[in-house]
Protein backbone atom coordinates (compact mmCIF):
# COMPACT_ATOMS: atom_id res chain seq x y z
CA UNK A 1 0.00 0.00 0.00
CA UNK A 2 1.74 3.24 -0.87
CA UNK A 3 0.27 6.39 0.78
CA UNK A 4 0.62 9.65 -0.73
CA UNK A 5 0.25 13.12 0.14
CA UNK A 6 -2.59 15.16 0.15
CA UNK A 7 -4.54 17.98 1.29
CA UNK A 8 -8.16 18.13 1.92
CA UNK A 9 -9.67 21.05 2.20
CA UNK A 10 -13.58 21.19 3.11
CA UNK A 11 -16.60 23.32 5.54
CA UNK A 12 -16.68 22.20 9.30
CA UNK A 13 -19.66 20.39 9.08
CA UNK A 14 -19.46 16.36 9.09
CA UNK A 15 -16.18 16.54 8.58
CA UNK A 16 -15.25 13.80 10.92
CA UNK A 17 -16.81 11.29 8.40
CA UNK A 18 -13.65 12.37 6.46
CA UNK A 19 -11.27 11.71 9.31
CA UNK A 20 -12.87 8.78 9.84
CA UNK A 21 -12.86 7.57 6.47
CA UNK A 22 -9.17 8.24 6.04
CA UNK A 23 -7.95 6.42 9.45
CA UNK A 24 -10.20 3.31 8.56
CA UNK A 25 -8.75 3.29 5.19
CA UNK A 26 -5.72 3.30 7.30
CA UNK A 27 -4.50 6.83 6.44
CA UNK A 28 -3.03 9.41 8.32
CA UNK A 29 -4.06 12.75 9.43
CA UNK A 30 -0.57 14.62 10.14
CA UNK A 31 -1.94 18.05 10.51
CA UNK A 32 -5.45 19.44 10.84
CA UNK A 33 -6.06 23.05 11.00
CA UNK A 34 -10.05 24.68 11.98
CA UNK A 35 -10.42 28.19 10.46
CA UNK A 36 -13.32 29.84 11.15
CA UNK A 37 -15.71 27.42 9.22
CA UNK A 38 -13.17 25.35 6.95
CA UNK A 39 -11.43 22.61 7.83
CA UNK A 40 -7.83 21.76 6.30
CA UNK A 41 -6.47 18.34 6.66
CA UNK A 42 -2.82 17.29 5.69
CA UNK A 43 -2.74 13.97 5.34
CA UNK A 44 -1.66 10.72 4.12
CA UNK A 45 -3.97 8.27 2.57
CA UNK A 46 -3.38 5.33 0.22
CA UNK A 47 -3.50 6.09 -3.55
CA UNK A 48 -6.06 3.74 -4.57
CA UNK A 49 -8.62 5.20 -2.13
CA UNK A 50 -8.49 9.25 -3.26
CA UNK A 51 -11.27 8.93 -5.68
CA UNK A 52 -13.42 6.95 -2.60
CA UNK A 53 -12.46 9.77 -0.75
CA UNK A 54 -12.98 12.29 -3.68
CA UNK A 55 -16.55 10.99 -3.86
CA UNK A 56 -17.63 10.47 -0.35
CA UNK A 57 -16.62 14.44 0.23
CA UNK A 58 -18.27 15.54 -2.64
CA UNK A 59 -21.56 16.31 -0.79
CA UNK A 60 -19.81 18.20 1.53
CA UNK A 61 -17.92 20.36 -1.04
CA UNK A 62 -14.45 19.12 0.20
CA UNK A 63 -11.66 19.01 -2.07
CA UNK A 64 -8.84 16.87 -2.39
CA UNK A 65 -5.62 18.01 -3.36
CA UNK A 66 -1.79 16.86 -4.32
CA UNK A 67 0.24 18.23 -1.84
CA UNK A 68 3.73 16.86 -2.24
CA UNK A 69 5.17 18.53 0.97
CA UNK A 70 3.12 17.10 3.30
CA UNK A 71 5.28 15.54 6.17
CA UNK A 72 8.10 17.37 5.58
CA UNK A 73 10.18 19.84 7.69
CA UNK A 74 12.01 22.22 5.33
CA UNK A 75 14.29 25.17 6.77
CA UNK A 76 14.65 27.94 5.47
CA UNK A 77 17.58 29.84 6.41
CA UNK A 78 17.69 33.78 6.61
CA UNK A 79 21.21 35.35 7.02
CA UNK A 80 20.02 37.21 9.92
CA UNK A 81 17.26 38.47 11.37
CA UNK A 82 17.45 42.14 11.04
CA UNK A 83 14.89 44.11 8.92
CA UNK A 84 16.65 43.87 5.74
CA UNK A 85 15.84 39.77 5.49
CA UNK A 86 12.68 40.25 7.43
CA UNK A 87 9.92 40.03 6.63
CA UNK A 88 10.99 40.02 3.00
CA UNK A 89 11.65 38.27 1.33
CA UNK A 90 12.68 35.26 4.26
CA UNK A 91 8.92 34.97 6.00
CA UNK A 92 7.51 35.28 2.05
CA UNK A 93 8.81 32.54 1.44
CA UNK A 94 8.37 30.11 4.50
CA UNK A 95 4.81 31.07 4.54
CA UNK A 96 4.19 30.25 1.17
CA UNK A 97 6.02 26.64 1.45
CA UNK A 98 3.61 26.38 4.64
CA UNK A 99 0.56 26.65 2.04
CA UNK A 100 1.30 23.63 0.21
CA UNK A 101 1.78 21.53 3.31
CA UNK A 102 5.13 21.90 4.22
CA UNK A 103 6.45 22.42 7.76
CA UNK A 104 8.67 25.50 7.84
CA UNK A 105 10.89 26.49 9.82
CA UNK A 106 13.45 29.80 9.72
CA UNK A 107 16.95 29.15 11.17
CA UNK A 108 18.18 33.07 11.08
CA UNK A 109 22.31 32.34 11.04
CA UNK A 110 23.66 34.34 14.06
CA UNK A 111 27.10 35.98 11.75
CA UNK A 112 25.34 35.01 8.34
CA UNK A 113 25.35 38.24 6.09
CA UNK A 114 28.77 39.88 4.91
CA UNK A 115 31.04 38.32 2.59
CA UNK A 116 34.31 37.26 4.51
CA UNK A 117 32.27 37.81 7.98
CA UNK A 118 30.17 35.18 7.14
CA UNK A 119 29.77 32.42 8.99
CA UNK A 120 27.79 29.28 10.67
CA UNK A 121 28.19 28.12 13.93
CA UNK A 122 27.73 24.27 15.55
CA UNK A 123 24.37 24.73 16.77
CA UNK A 124 23.27 26.15 13.38
CA UNK A 125 24.75 23.57 11.38
CA UNK A 126 23.13 20.43 13.63
CA UNK A 127 19.83 22.42 13.45
CA UNK A 128 19.48 22.88 9.60
CA UNK A 129 20.89 19.12 9.93
CA UNK A 130 17.61 18.02 11.80
CA UNK A 131 15.79 19.08 9.19
CA UNK A 132 14.66 17.31 5.60
CA UNK A 133 15.87 20.19 3.06
CA UNK A 134 17.37 23.41 3.74
CA UNK A 135 16.53 26.50 1.57
CA UNK A 136 19.17 28.63 1.39
CA UNK A 137 18.08 32.65 1.03
CA UNK A 138 21.32 34.76 -0.22
CA UNK A 139 21.97 38.18 -1.28
CA UNK A 140 22.39 39.76 -4.60
CA UNK A 141 25.69 39.60 -5.84
CA UNK A 142 27.50 36.94 -7.04
CA UNK A 143 31.07 37.79 -5.72
CA UNK A 144 29.67 37.54 -2.15
CA UNK A 145 27.70 34.37 -2.79
CA UNK A 146 30.84 32.69 -3.96
CA UNK A 147 33.20 33.56 -1.35
CA UNK A 148 30.70 32.88 1.36
CA UNK A 149 28.87 29.55 0.10
CA UNK A 150 31.47 27.28 0.81
CA UNK A 151 31.53 28.21 4.19
CA UNK A 152 27.71 28.43 4.75
CA UNK A 153 27.50 24.97 3.59
CA UNK A 154 30.03 22.99 5.29
CA UNK A 155 28.47 20.35 7.39
CA UNK A 156 25.76 20.47 5.86
CA UNK A 157 24.16 16.78 5.27
CA UNK A 158 20.74 17.72 3.86
CA UNK A 159 20.07 18.63 0.15
CA UNK A 160 20.27 22.53 -0.07
CA UNK A 161 18.30 24.67 -2.27
CA UNK A 162 20.00 28.03 -3.02
CA UNK A 163 18.05 30.80 -4.13
CA UNK A 164 20.03 34.42 -4.68
CA UNK A 165 20.00 37.43 -6.84
CA UNK A 166 22.13 36.24 -9.79
CA UNK A 167 20.47 34.03 -12.56
CA UNK A 168 20.19 30.65 -12.36
CA UNK A 169 23.65 29.95 -14.71
CA UNK A 170 25.40 31.65 -12.44
CA UNK A 171 24.64 30.24 -9.62
CA UNK A 172 25.42 26.84 -10.67
CA UNK A 173 28.86 28.62 -12.32
CA UNK A 174 29.94 29.66 -8.68
CA UNK A 175 28.74 26.81 -6.90
CA UNK A 176 31.28 23.68 -6.50
CA UNK A 177 30.47 21.27 -5.61
CA UNK A 178 27.08 21.59 -6.82
CA UNK A 179 23.99 21.97 -4.50
CA UNK A 180 20.95 20.11 -5.19
CA UNK A 181 18.37 22.99 -6.24
CA UNK A 182 19.04 26.41 -7.36
CA UNK A 183 16.12 29.63 -8.06
CA UNK A 184 17.84 32.74 -9.70
CA UNK A 185 16.60 36.29 -9.75
CA UNK A 186 15.26 35.54 -6.29
CA UNK A 187 17.85 38.00 -3.92
CA UNK A 188 17.23 40.30 -1.27
CA UNK A 189 14.54 42.82 -1.66
CA UNK A 190 12.44 45.10 0.38
CA UNK A 191 8.86 44.66 -0.73
CA UNK A 192 5.84 42.47 -0.19
CA UNK A 193 5.60 39.58 -2.67
CA UNK A 194 1.76 40.31 -4.35
CA UNK A 195 2.55 40.79 -8.06
CA UNK A 196 1.61 38.26 -10.45
CA UNK A 197 5.31 37.87 -11.22
CA UNK A 198 6.84 38.03 -8.10
CA UNK A 199 3.88 35.07 -7.23
CA UNK A 200 5.55 32.89 -9.93
CA UNK A 201 8.73 33.50 -8.56
CA UNK A 202 7.57 31.82 -5.00
CA UNK A 203 6.05 29.04 -7.11
CA UNK A 204 9.27 28.05 -8.90
CA UNK A 205 11.20 27.86 -5.37
CA UNK A 206 8.19 25.46 -4.58
CA UNK A 207 8.79 23.77 -7.69
CA UNK A 208 12.53 22.98 -7.15
CA UNK A 209 11.65 22.47 -3.36
CA UNK A 210 8.97 19.55 -4.69
CA UNK A 211 11.61 17.95 -6.95
CA UNK A 212 14.16 17.60 -4.36
CA UNK A 213 11.79 16.21 -1.68
CA UNK A 214 10.94 14.18 -4.75
CA UNK A 215 14.12 12.80 -5.60
CA UNK A 216 14.97 12.45 -1.98
CA UNK A 217 11.62 9.93 -1.38
CA UNK A 218 13.54 8.03 -4.32
CA UNK A 219 15.91 7.24 -2.35
CA UNK A 220 14.08 6.75 0.69
CA UNK A 221 12.33 4.27 -1.33
CA UNK A 222 15.25 2.10 -2.57
CA UNK A 223 16.26 1.50 1.09
CA UNK A 224 12.70 2.09 3.07
CA UNK A 225 12.41 2.79 6.05
CA UNK A 226 11.17 0.53 9.16
CA UNK A 227 8.21 2.01 9.81
CA UNK A 228 6.29 5.13 8.47
CA UNK A 229 6.83 8.15 10.25
CA UNK A 230 3.01 8.89 10.04
CA UNK A 231 2.25 5.98 11.54
CA UNK A 232 4.65 6.56 14.15
CA UNK A 233 3.20 9.76 15.00
CA UNK A 234 -0.20 8.36 15.81
CA UNK A 235 1.21 5.77 17.64
CA UNK A 236 3.07 8.00 20.26
CA UNK A 237 -0.07 9.96 20.42
CA UNK A 238 -2.07 7.21 21.57
CA UNK A 239 0.80 5.71 23.84
CA UNK A 240 2.19 9.27 24.99
CA UNK A 241 -1.16 11.48 25.95
CA UNK A 242 1.11 14.18 27.38
CA UNK A 243 1.56 15.20 23.93
CA UNK A 244 -1.78 16.44 23.91
CA UNK A 245 -1.32 18.93 26.61
CA UNK A 246 1.82 20.30 24.09
CA UNK A 247 0.98 24.04 23.12
CA UNK A 248 2.84 23.94 20.11
CA UNK A 249 1.08 24.55 16.85
CA UNK A 250 2.72 20.53 16.04
CA UNK A 251 3.59 18.51 18.72
CA UNK A 252 4.71 15.93 16.61
CA UNK A 253 6.35 16.92 13.50
CA UNK A 254 6.58 14.20 11.06
CA UNK A 255 9.40 14.46 8.87
CA UNK A 256 10.42 12.32 6.09
CA UNK A 257 12.88 10.05 7.74
CA UNK A 258 11.22 10.45 11.19
CA UNK A 259 9.66 13.07 13.47
CA UNK A 260 10.23 15.42 16.30
CA UNK A 261 8.55 15.17 19.58
CA UNK A 262 8.09 18.57 21.34
CA UNK A 263 8.45 17.28 24.60
CA UNK A 264 11.83 17.39 27.09
CA UNK A 265 14.02 14.56 26.06
CA UNK A 266 14.89 14.09 29.95
CA UNK A 267 11.76 12.50 31.09
CA UNK A 268 10.14 11.36 27.76
CA UNK A 269 13.02 9.58 26.16
CA UNK A 270 13.25 6.06 27.93
CA UNK A 271 9.49 5.81 27.71
CA UNK A 272 9.08 6.57 24.22
CA UNK A 273 11.80 4.16 23.56
CA UNK A 274 9.98 1.11 25.38
CA UNK A 275 6.73 1.97 23.28
CA UNK A 276 5.57 -1.36 21.38
CA UNK A 277 4.55 -1.30 17.76
CA UNK A 278 3.56 -4.67 17.32
CA UNK A 279 5.23 -8.22 18.02
CA UNK A 280 6.93 -6.93 20.71
CA UNK A 281 9.18 -4.68 18.78
CA UNK A 282 9.46 -1.58 20.48
CA UNK A 283 10.19 2.19 19.08
CA UNK A 284 13.92 1.41 20.47
CA UNK A 285 14.43 -0.86 18.29
CA UNK A 286 13.88 0.38 14.60
CA UNK A 287 15.00 3.89 15.43
CA UNK A 288 17.11 5.97 17.20
CA UNK A 289 15.80 8.25 19.90
CA UNK A 290 18.47 11.30 20.06
CA UNK A 291 18.05 14.65 21.25
CA UNK A 292 17.24 17.73 19.18
CA UNK A 293 19.18 20.63 18.89
CA UNK A 294 16.05 22.67 18.60
CA UNK A 295 15.20 23.36 22.55
CA UNK A 296 14.70 20.46 24.79
CA UNK A 297 12.94 18.32 21.90
CA UNK A 298 13.12 14.60 20.93
CA UNK A 299 14.11 13.84 17.58
CA UNK A 300 13.38 10.19 16.59
CA UNK A 301 15.59 9.03 13.63
CA UNK A 302 13.65 5.80 11.34
CA UNK A 303 16.34 3.35 11.03
CA UNK A 304 15.83 1.50 7.58
CA UNK A 305 15.45 -1.94 6.62
CA UNK A 306 18.66 -2.46 5.80
CA UNK A 307 19.82 -1.84 9.54
CA UNK A 308 17.02 -3.73 11.01
CA UNK A 309 15.86 -5.99 9.24
CA UNK A 310 12.13 -5.28 10.01
CA UNK A 311 9.17 -3.53 8.32
CA UNK A 312 6.12 -3.02 10.22
CA UNK B 1 11.43 57.94 -8.62
CA UNK B 2 10.14 60.87 -10.30
CA UNK B 3 11.04 62.73 -6.90
CA UNK B 4 14.73 62.51 -7.65
CA UNK B 5 16.26 64.61 -10.02
CA UNK B 6 19.28 62.40 -10.31
CA UNK B 7 19.32 58.32 -9.29
CA UNK B 8 21.81 56.20 -10.81
CA UNK B 9 23.68 53.05 -9.23
CA UNK B 10 27.18 51.93 -10.13
CA UNK B 11 27.98 48.74 -9.79
CA UNK B 12 30.21 45.76 -11.75
CA UNK B 13 27.81 43.70 -11.89
CA UNK B 14 24.92 45.31 -13.82
CA UNK B 15 22.05 42.87 -12.38
CA UNK B 16 23.07 43.74 -8.77
CA UNK B 17 22.86 47.43 -9.62
CA UNK B 18 19.05 47.17 -10.78
CA UNK B 19 18.41 44.62 -7.92
CA UNK B 20 19.89 47.49 -5.20
CA UNK B 21 17.95 50.06 -7.16
CA UNK B 22 15.19 48.86 -6.72
CA UNK B 23 15.48 48.07 -2.71
CA UNK B 24 16.40 51.93 -2.70
CA UNK B 25 13.52 53.00 -4.07
CA UNK B 26 11.05 50.57 -1.86
CA UNK B 27 13.15 52.09 1.54
CA UNK B 28 13.33 55.45 0.20
CA UNK B 29 9.60 55.38 -0.56
CA UNK B 30 8.60 53.57 2.63
CA UNK B 31 10.21 55.67 4.51
CA UNK B 32 8.31 59.11 3.39
CA UNK B 33 12.26 60.45 2.13
CA UNK B 34 11.97 61.01 -1.72
CA UNK B 35 10.70 64.59 -0.70
CA UNK B 36 13.85 65.66 0.73
CA UNK B 37 16.43 64.04 -1.32
CA UNK B 38 17.39 65.85 -4.72
CA UNK B 39 19.93 63.95 -5.94
CA UNK B 40 21.57 60.62 -5.37
CA UNK B 41 24.65 57.90 -6.60
CA UNK B 42 25.01 54.74 -4.94
CA UNK B 43 28.45 52.96 -5.64
CA UNK B 44 28.62 49.72 -4.81
CA UNK B 45 31.41 47.41 -4.93
CA UNK B 46 31.63 43.72 -3.94
CA UNK B 47 34.79 42.78 -4.51
CA UNK B 48 36.36 45.34 -1.90
CA UNK B 49 33.89 45.10 -0.58
CA UNK B 50 32.56 49.12 0.00
CA UNK B 51 29.24 50.64 -0.55
CA UNK B 52 29.15 54.26 -0.75
CA UNK B 53 25.84 56.99 -1.30
CA UNK B 54 26.28 60.30 -2.13
CA UNK B 55 23.85 63.16 -2.17
CA UNK B 56 22.08 66.40 -1.93
CA UNK B 57 19.10 67.65 -0.19
CA UNK B 58 16.18 69.57 -0.58
CA UNK B 59 15.68 72.25 1.60
CA UNK B 60 12.56 71.62 3.56
CA UNK B 61 10.55 74.18 5.41
CA UNK B 62 7.65 71.69 6.82
CA UNK B 63 6.61 72.88 10.20
CA UNK B 64 3.53 71.04 11.18
CA UNK B 65 1.27 73.13 11.99
CA UNK B 66 -2.99 72.72 14.14
CA UNK B 67 -4.63 73.77 11.12
CA UNK B 68 -2.48 71.65 8.97
CA UNK B 69 -4.63 68.43 10.19
CA UNK B 70 -7.24 70.00 12.16
CA UNK B 71 -10.39 72.10 11.82
CA UNK B 72 -11.07 74.26 14.89
CA UNK B 73 -14.22 75.01 15.36
CA UNK B 74 -15.23 77.78 18.40
CA UNK B 75 -18.57 77.56 20.14
CA UNK B 76 -20.62 78.37 23.07
CA UNK B 77 -17.26 78.35 25.26
CA UNK B 78 -15.80 75.11 23.82
CA UNK B 79 -13.66 75.02 20.87
CA UNK B 80 -14.20 71.68 19.23
CA UNK B 81 -11.26 70.44 16.98
CA UNK B 82 -11.66 67.72 14.28
CA UNK B 83 -9.05 66.21 13.15
CA UNK B 84 -8.31 64.44 9.90
CA UNK B 85 -4.81 63.16 10.74
CA UNK B 86 -3.99 61.26 13.49
CA UNK B 87 -0.31 61.38 12.89
CA UNK B 88 0.59 64.14 14.83
CA UNK B 89 -2.54 64.02 17.20
CA UNK B 90 -0.46 62.87 19.92
CA UNK B 91 2.20 65.37 20.33
CA UNK B 92 -0.39 68.26 20.13
CA UNK B 93 -2.25 66.48 23.40
CA UNK B 94 0.93 66.56 24.83
CA UNK B 95 1.19 70.44 23.60
CA UNK B 96 -2.44 71.48 24.95
CA UNK B 97 -1.81 69.43 28.12
CA UNK B 98 1.47 71.81 29.17
CA UNK B 99 -0.21 74.54 27.87
CA UNK B 100 -4.06 74.99 28.78
CA UNK B 101 -3.88 72.18 31.61
CA UNK B 102 -5.64 68.04 31.32
CA UNK B 103 -8.59 69.64 32.77
CA UNK B 104 -9.55 71.75 30.09
CA UNK B 105 -8.91 69.34 27.33
CA UNK B 106 -10.98 66.49 26.36
CA UNK B 107 -10.73 63.78 23.45
CA UNK B 108 -14.25 61.76 23.46
CA UNK B 109 -13.55 60.01 20.67
CA UNK B 110 -10.72 59.13 18.02
CA UNK B 111 -10.94 62.04 15.57
CA UNK B 112 -12.26 64.80 18.07
CA UNK B 113 -10.79 67.29 20.69
CA UNK B 114 -12.42 69.13 23.02
CA UNK B 115 -10.94 72.32 24.90
CA UNK B 116 -12.95 73.84 27.55
CA UNK B 117 -12.64 77.31 29.19
CA UNK B 118 -9.87 78.45 27.17
CA UNK B 119 -9.05 81.80 26.32
CA UNK B 120 -7.13 81.58 23.43
CA UNK B 121 -8.15 82.86 20.32
CA UNK B 122 -9.50 80.22 18.13
CA UNK B 123 -6.83 81.49 15.55
CA UNK B 124 -3.81 81.32 17.45
CA UNK B 125 -4.72 77.91 18.58
CA UNK B 126 -4.36 76.76 14.33
CA UNK B 127 -0.95 78.73 14.51
CA UNK B 128 0.29 76.27 16.98
CA UNK B 129 3.56 74.15 16.11
CA UNK B 130 3.21 70.65 16.60
CA UNK B 131 6.03 69.18 15.19
CA UNK B 132 8.98 70.09 12.90
CA UNK B 133 10.02 66.85 11.14
CA UNK B 134 13.36 68.20 10.01
CA UNK B 135 14.21 67.79 13.42
CA UNK B 136 14.43 64.04 13.41
CA UNK B 137 15.69 63.99 9.55
CA UNK B 138 19.32 63.16 9.72
CA UNK B 139 18.33 60.13 12.26
CA UNK B 140 15.85 59.08 9.27
CA UNK B 141 18.12 59.27 6.55
CA UNK B 142 20.81 57.46 8.71
CA UNK B 143 18.49 54.80 9.45
CA UNK B 144 17.40 54.35 5.92
CA UNK B 145 20.58 54.24 4.24
CA UNK B 146 21.75 51.26 6.94
CA UNK B 147 18.45 49.45 5.48
CA UNK B 148 19.34 49.72 1.72
CA UNK B 149 23.41 49.18 2.08
CA UNK B 150 23.97 45.34 2.86
CA UNK B 151 23.59 44.38 6.10
CA UNK B 152 27.14 43.24 6.61
CA UNK B 153 28.59 46.30 6.39
CA UNK B 154 29.06 47.54 9.15
CA UNK B 155 31.84 49.60 9.97
CA UNK B 156 30.16 52.95 8.72
CA UNK B 157 31.70 56.67 7.89
CA UNK B 158 28.84 59.04 7.72
CA UNK B 159 28.87 62.77 6.93
CA UNK B 160 26.18 65.12 6.88
CA UNK B 161 24.77 68.28 6.35
CA UNK B 162 22.10 70.77 5.39
CA UNK B 163 23.19 70.65 1.50
CA UNK B 164 24.31 67.29 1.29
CA UNK B 165 25.75 63.58 2.95
CA UNK B 166 27.88 60.72 2.11
CA UNK B 167 27.32 57.34 3.93
CA UNK B 168 30.19 54.88 3.02
CA UNK B 169 29.90 51.25 4.55
CA UNK B 170 32.34 48.28 4.66
CA UNK B 171 32.89 44.90 6.51
CA UNK B 172 36.52 45.98 6.55
CA UNK B 173 38.64 48.81 7.87
CA UNK B 174 37.81 52.06 5.69
CA UNK B 175 40.75 52.40 3.52
CA UNK B 176 42.52 56.59 3.28
CA UNK B 177 41.75 57.33 0.29
CA UNK B 178 38.20 56.86 0.87
CA UNK B 179 37.68 60.49 1.11
CA UNK B 180 38.64 60.90 -2.38
CA UNK B 181 36.75 58.06 -3.76
CA UNK B 182 33.44 60.01 -2.20
CA UNK B 183 34.62 63.38 -3.83
CA UNK B 184 34.80 61.99 -7.16
CA UNK B 185 31.16 60.48 -6.66
CA UNK B 186 30.12 64.04 -5.51
CA UNK B 187 31.35 65.31 -8.85
CA UNK B 188 29.39 63.30 -10.74
CA UNK B 189 26.23 64.49 -9.39
CA UNK B 190 27.84 68.02 -9.91
CA UNK B 191 28.96 68.76 -6.16
CA UNK B 192 32.03 70.50 -5.53
CA UNK B 193 33.90 69.29 -1.84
Amino acid sequence: MTLVPVTYKGGIYQHDIIIDLIEDLGGYIVQKHIIAAEVVLQCFVPKDDIEQIRRIAKPLFGEVTDSPLVGTEIAIVSMSLEIHHLPHPSCDIAEYVRRIGAKSNMVSLARGPGKRIAGLNDEERDVINEHDIAVYLLGNFETCIEYKIPTLRRGIEVPIILCGGPDEATLRRITNPPVEGYVGNVGRFMRRTKESDQLEKLDEIVAEITRVVEKKRDDIAKDPLSVSPARLMDLIREKVPDINEVTSPTPLTVQMRGLRVKLPYDRYAAPLRAIEIEDGITIGDISEVVPSRMRDYILVKILPFSETNTVI
Amino acid sequence: MAALEYFEVECPEPLGAEYYRQITNDVLLDHNLLKVIEKLHIYIDPKVPLFVAVGTLRKITTIVRVRDFANVNPLEGKITLVISNETYLAPMLKLFWERFGKEHVEQPDRFTVMLYDVRTAPAEIEDLVVADPSESLFKDLIYAFRCIAPEGFRLRSEKFSKEKFSFVASENTLSEDIDSLVATKFALIGVKP
